[in-house]
């Protein structure tokens, strides 16, 4: 119920915003469309049978960053699987930041390519939605909520499915999985982990050097900027709505802390880890003691690949952390639409989304709704072993909703004007 | 003949266009033209919003710093080096160890410096914790350091050896040896020598290899990504950056940006000539007034000099030193399960670097091998067709010197200046993507230094050989490719080898040209060096070295093969 409150509350907020100035019975209407959508979405069921016909031998270049093997090998793997089940290509372009492949759309539409465009489906979600959808780049006929396995999930239980950090996805993106920030320590260094930002700011003046985050606008590092923000601010509510003109003083909190804690961060805050693999990898050196990710499982799956040793545990701050759902998108100007949308439908399957929960594999949780699925199949969700650094799903119940995507870029602005220079 | 201009201007339009088009579209965004996202009004408004970019100063500084610094350090290195080693026995070894270094990629180079200099690296893990009592990395700045010293450095050893082979090219047309007996015999010594009487012509020579330099160490991309400083990074990286934020505004301030540093680039050429001309002055100065500048010849003094020609050596040797432990340890890496602080080597090894990403790395070899020998063999048909084509114009050689500046226009232009508009032309041409379009960015910078390393070999060809040839009844086809193409096949194979490395170590034109879905070895490289294990990295650098190399030496012993009966041929 909590969760339903979070997520809601900004998008109710945004609309009135946006829609102050029209008259009330249409905001009543807008209030109603809105409900429908993260309530009971209804769209027509695409026909698979049909869709593959069409979308055989295609092949879907398949824009996701590649920085992490464990996710190069799933999608590997869901290759094959998609040649075998309908002679379906899928490519993986790795990307070393989206936006990469943001910005390439946006130099075929500059350029007049309205089909047979280099991106066929790609690896989204939050600012980077925000943008595609306002450029007008995504495919927008609410192709994601046609998509056959869309009704495993339950938009009702999980409204982030159908609400990308607080804007609603319009059926522009399917949603692929979920994500969290989640904090882990070496125990050979430390016994118990400071589980609040206020505690983590004692420990990294006591401790420098050894802390670090992402270099801002790196996704995990914003997010931990976010995270930051939301634990230090008084009122989190001005969080779910655009900033105004006083955002300054609603994130005085987050910078405070920052300046406070910089000087005693790893190498004096002077240089940052460029994503949060390097910062794992930091943390297996011994430069840092805490890292984090975007991943409850990444841990496990680093210790599994010897990347740090099996003395680090993982942990997540008392007041919750940061969580929202990663989707994939098709372009505008797709080459192969028909191929992309079996592509997404088959990714957000039972046998593909029970393979990326495994952390074995990725360990990325999965976005179907447990009641959705049949007793068997959720009991094989059930029986999926935990690494070793990985935490419950009940230790996992605290979370923090995403703030409206426009502060990302205010918060970012603001690192560079303050860190950057 | 007129077929013959006509073929001379399409080689001119095929590397001029994309450039041309490429600084259109840059420009005209710089100053406020962009209608893709409404702007069609001309203004200066971009810089304003550039200049109030947060480190902008910083980060400017640091490209100049490093692009003009290594630029200059290299050219001194590589001056000192000759002028030591010039004609002694030492300079056939000491060329054997760095000719190598040419054909690894620049990010390979700064990948390995990473490895080994790092607090977690591997010269402190050599000397921790018995020397320095450290059993967790120090929490220093070393790489990436605040001042770019470490790109620095990796810059220079990657510089050096190109101005070297440069130089050495240039000595031989220049006839050094005779210059050197005449002025030694006027009682100059041989360093006063080198510094009045060769350097001057030798610097006339390589003025175009130093604009390279200038250009390329300036505009430097994926070496930056790995080891220069993050806050705020050189220009050309915020340059990258821009472009690639998803807010399409961003594009104004990065092309604005690009003017800037095009800009930098442009004073830094002008300081260096204006540096050059008072150097000539001065050296004029002193021949005019007669100065020996030679010590006076006590056994002491003769004895300091050769101490102070070690001394330059081994000054000149440590960063190449740093660069062979940096790719030792690369190999270490790639060989690595699990190696942890401060084992001085691996506690356990492994394959797992490998075995992760066997298929990707069978890709990107493949694709690497396929670009580079495809690149490189175009590049030199149409480098020997251009060359073949000018000579028998001997009447309207300036113009035709004039007209060869414009090939290296893509060396002299800075990458991150033309390429962003150089995709938007291949997305006109519907060509974005696609092999031939990958094809043609790369040979936009591997036909240029096959030109570099050719065109001297090619002129200086004796004519009469195929005068003679002419007069037995060949036609100018067979005289080409019966006695001109296998008489020059030394420096033809060198060409070639050169094209590929040059083609192998190329990021940027990779990444715009081929949408990202092209991958190879360098483009796989950058993305590992900011993510998952340093096995895999260790990998892919390996990987990297090898290719090259294999070329290198497959070249060589196929000429060697081919020409081990010719004793006029030798190495």
């Amino acid at each position: 119920m909590l969760h339903t409150s979070i997520s809601v509350l900004p998008v109710f907020r945004l609309f009135l915003r946006a829609y102050h100035h029209v008259s009330f019975r249409r905001s009543i209407i807008l209030l109603v469309s809105l409900l429908s959508l993260t309530g009971g979405v209804k769209a027509q069921t695409t026909d698979l049978q049909m869709l593959s016909q069409e979308a055989k031998g295609q092949t879907v270049y398949f824009n996701a960053w590649g920085g992490s093997p464990a996710i190069n090998a799933y999608i590997g793997w869901a290759a094959d699987r998609l040649k075998a089940q309908y002679d379906i290509e899928l490519v993986h372009i790795k990307l070393t930041d989206t936006a990469e492949a943001v910005s390439r759309i946006l130099a075929e539409k500059t350029a007049g390519k309205t089909a047979d465009g280099s991106v066929d489906l790609i690896w989204v979600n939050g600012e980077n939605f925000a943008t595609m959808s306002q450029q007008g780049l995504l495919r927008d006929d609410e192709w994601a909520f046609s998509l056959p396995s869309f009704a495993l999930t339950d938009p009702k239980q999980l409204p982030a499915l159908v609400n990308d950090f607080a804007l609603p996805t319009m059926g522009r993106e399917s949603p692929w999985g979920r994500a969290q920030l989640v904090f882990a320590y070496d125990t050979a260094y430390l016994d118990s982990p400071p589980a609040s930002a206020e505690a983590l700011k004692q420990w990294i003046k006591a401790n420098p050097g050894r802390f670090s985050y992402p270099l801002p606008p790196d996704f995990t590092g914003t997010s931990f900027l976010k995270q930051i923000l939301l634990e230090t601010a008084p009122d989190k509510a001005v969080f779910a709505s655009p900033p105004s003109a006083d955002a300054a003083t609603h994130l005085a909190p987050l910078f405070d802390w920052l300046d406070e804690v910089t000087p005693y961060l790893w190498r004096e805050g002077k240089n940052y880890p460029a994503n949060y693999t390097e910062m794992v990898r930091l943390l297996g050196d011994g430069e840092l003691t805490i890292a984090f990710a975007f991943n409850p499982a990444e841990f496990s799956n680093a210790i599994a690949q010897n990347i740090i040793p099996d003395t680090v545990r993982s942990y997540i701050h008392e007041a919750g952390t940061l969580a929202n759902v990663h989707f994939v998108a098709i372009p505008f100007n797709a080459s192969a639409p028909q191929a992309a949308m079996l592509t997404a439908d088959f990714l957000l399957s039972f046998e593909a989304q029970l393979r990326k929960a495994d952390p074995e594999i990725w360990g990325d949780p999965t976005v179907l709704s447990m009641q959705k699925l049949s007793a068997m199949n959720a009991a094989q969700f059930e029986a999926l072993p935990r690494g070793v650094a990985s935490l419950s799903e009940a230790e996992l119940a605290r979370t923090l909703g995403e703030p409206h995507p426009a502060w990302m870029g205010v918060i970012e602005a603001e690192w560079q004007r303050r860190f950057a220079r | 003949m007129i077929g013959r201009q006509a073929v001379r201007y399409i080689i001119l339009l095929f590397m001029g266009l994309p450039v041309c088009a490429g600084c259109a579209g840059i420009i005209l965004p710089a100053f406020g033209y962009f209608p893709p996202v409404g702007h069609t009004a001309f203004s200066l408004q971009p810089f304003y919003d550039l200049a109030a970019y947060p480190g902008l100063l910083k980060s400017i500084w640091l490209s100049v710093f490093t692009g003009f610094g290594a630029s200059l350090l290299s050219y001194i290195f590589a001056m000192v080096f000759l002028a030591c080693l010039y004609g002694y026995s030492a300079q056939s070894w000491l060329f054997r160890i760095i000719s190598p270094l040419l054909s690894v990629p620049h990010v390979t180079i700064a990948i390995g410096l990473y490895f080994l200099l790092q607090p977690s690296g591997w010269i402190i893990r050599l000397l921790s914790p018995e020397l320095t009592g450290w059993m967790r990395p120090p929490n220093l700045n070393l790489v990436p350091d605040s001042h770019g010293l470490a790109l620095l450095a990796g810059l220079v050893t990657k510089e050096m050896p190109f101005f070297v082979l440069m130089g050495l090219s240039a000595l031989s047309q220049v006839r050094a040896h005779h210059l050197l007996s005449v002025s030694q015999s006027c009682g100059y010594g041989r360093f006063a020598s080198w510094f009045l009487v060769i350097h001057p012509v030798l610097s006339a020579h390589l003025r175009l290899a130093i604009f390279i330099v200038l250009v390329f160490s300036f505009s430097v991309i994926d070496m930056a990504l790995v080891i220069a400083p993050n806050t705020p990074p050189p220009l050309a990286v915020i340059i990258l950056k821009l472009f690639q934020d998803p807010d399409l505004n961003m594009r104004l301030i990065g092309a604005a940006a690009s003017v800037v540093l095009i800009a930098c680039i442009g004073v830094a050429g002008i300081c260096w000539i204006g540096c050059s001309t008072l150097t000539d002055y001065g050296i004029r100065q002193i021949i005019r007034r007669g100065w020996r500048l030679s010590l006076p010849d006590f056994s002491g003094l003769a004895r300091w000099s050769s101490a102070l020609r070690n001394f330059c050596i081994s000054v000149i040797i440590l960063p190449l030193i740093f660069c062979f432990l940096g790719l030792i340890s690369s190999v270490i890496w790639a060989f690595a399960e699990v190696w942890r602080f401060p084992a001085a080597l691996p506690q356990i090894w492994g394959m797992r670097g490998w075995a992760v990403n066997a298929d990707l790395f069978m890709q990107a070899g493949w694709n690497s091998l396929i670009l580079g020998f495809s690149a490189s063999f175009f590049s030199l048909v149409l480098a020997i067709i251009w060359l073949e084509t000018q000579q028998s114009r001997t009447e309207q050689l300036t113009a035709t010197a004039r007209a060869e500046k414009l090939v290296y226009l893509p060396l002299i232009v800075p990458q991150t200046a033309f390429l962003f508009g150089l995709q938007l032309l291949l997305i006109t041409l519907n060509l974005d993507g696609q092999f031939i379009a990958i094809l043609w960015a790369h040979c936009l910078f591997v036909f240029p230094y096959i030109m570099l390393s050719l065109s001297a070999q090619w002129r200086r060809f004796d004519s009469r050989y195929t005068d003679s040839a002419a007069v037995l009844g060949m036609g100018r086809a067979a005289q080409l490719i019966r006695v001109k193409i296998p008489m020059l096949g030394i420096p033809i194979g060198i060409s070639f080898a050169i094209g590929f490395a040059v083609s192998a170590a190329l990021y940027l034109p990779t990444i715009f040209a081929g949408h990202g879905r092209f991958i190879t070895l360098t483009t796989e490289a950058v993305v590992l060096a900011s993510g998952a294990g340093r096995q895999a990295l260790g990998a892919a650098t390996v990987m990297q070295m090898i290719l090259p190399l294999i070329i290198f030496i497959v070249v060589e012993q196929l000429l060697r093969l081919r020409y081990r009966r010719f004793s006029a041929f030798r190495f």
